[in-house]
């Protein structure tokens, strides 16, 4: 289905650059152009044999020198679901790239548009209303970047405060790393018969079971 | 004896009014929401203790069981909401989460770590979610306080 709607794409949209991308995990995709994403868009949701009459996800993510808008699309009219990416080149770190809105497309990509604006800092040309979906208005940051430093304070509120965090035990998980000599192996403690009462330990085959 | 007459200290009388007609107010902000409503239901049925009516406004509710995760956004509706209730008022905090900030409590950007930080907390019920027993048991531990709370000398009586 990929490759010929490479074609498709390429042959009604001039400009658009589409290209299958195999996964090797998971399902397919098909990146294109971002200046071009509201006519491929446009052309997905009504072109004969497509007819993409749903879309189902829009999410961004956040790689360091990009960020990719990835929208998923679903036909319940051929049984088609399509996963649809665009890379959006970041010139610094807190950049904001700008990608078109597809709600005059899709009505569904009005919240869904909100929340990648909230989470990952795209603004959406032409959104009817692009606010913070989940964040409150005045948070400062975009909380999905890699890069992301949560603020100190929020209306007079200690976001992470000192006296509640138990900072010795902070990097729990690197503690863990260091004190363990094999950290994947399982103990099987709960298996040995001194862990339970008096004739309630399981089957001896079963508690001699050392790591597997 | 034609009327009744009882003896007791003002203090007794008043509490034994308040600790059995707490009337707890509908809020609820996650999962532990949930046993809450299963707490309020037939089967653990909180209205043995006289603490089942759950009120739809702050105005008329005595306690605030504060139920589930609470995000920094919704942190300043819950000062708006207690301030909205008329003294007396007590303060549950239900679940990990309302304690100190539950599994958020170090990587939870958007979480309050624990709602002690904005309003006075009574009693702690520990839990993730804390079964209905619990919560009863904290209800309960709450109506010991309350019986033991003198007028005078209450937080509540500002200028007494």
């Amino acid at each position: 289905m990929h490759s010929e709607l490479v074609g498709k794409i390429n042959s009604a949209v001039s400009g658009a650059n589409a290209e299958h991308i195999a996964a090797e995990v998971g399902d397919d995709s098909i990146f294109v152009s971002s200046e071009k994403i509201l006519d491929v868009c446009k052309f997905l949701y009504s072109a004969a044999g497509n007819e993409f009459n749903v879309l189902q996800v829009v999410t961004g993510t956040d790689y360091d020198d990009r960020i990719e808008v990835s929208y998923i699309l679903a036909s319940f009219i051929n049984n088609l679901e399509l996963i649809l990416k665009t890379k959006l080149s970041k010139s610094s770190a807190d950049a904001t790239p700008e990608i078109d809105s597809v709600c005059e497309v899709w009505k569904s990509a009005d919240f869904l548009e909100r929340e990648t604006y909230d989470m990952v800092g795209v603004i959406f040309r032409n959104h009817p209303d692009l606010r913070r979906l989940l964040c409150p208005q005045d948070w400062e940051g975009w909380p999905l970047r890699k890069d992301y430093v949560v603020q100190k304070t929020y209306a007079g509120m200690e976001v992470n405060p000192e006296h509640k965090i138990n900072s010795a035990d902070i990097y729990f998980g690197e503690k863990m790393k260091q004190g363990a000599p094999e950290p994947k192996k399982v103990s099987y403690s709960w298996k040995k018969p001194e862990f339970y009462p008096e004739g309630a330990a399981p089957a001896a085959n079963k508690t001699t079971t050392e790591g597997e | 004896m034609q009327d009744g007459l009882v003896m007791m200290k003002l203090d007794d009388f008043l509490n034994w009014g308040r600790k059995n007609s707490l009337w707890p107010m509908t809020f609820g902000l996650a999962c532990c929401a949930i046993e809450m409503m299963a707490t309020g239901a037939a089967k653990y049925d909180l209205e043995r203790f006289g603490c089942g009516a759950f009120m739809a406004t702050p105005r008329r509710a005595d306690l605030m069981i504060v139920a589930g995760t609470v995000t920094l956004k919704m942190a300043t509706r819950i000062q708006t909401l207690y301030e909205q209730m008329p003294e007396p008022k007590y303060v549950i905090s239900m679940g990990s989460c309302a304690n100190k900030g539950g599994p958020y409590w170090q990587h939870g950007y958007h979480v309050l770590k624990g709602v002690d930080e904005i309003v006075p907390v009574d009693v702690y019920v520990p839990g993730c979610p804390p079964r209905p027993e619990s919560l009863i048991e904290g209800i309960m531990t709450l109506q010991k306080k309350i019986a033991n709370e003198r007028l005078v000398r209450d937080k509540w009586v500002k200028h007494a």
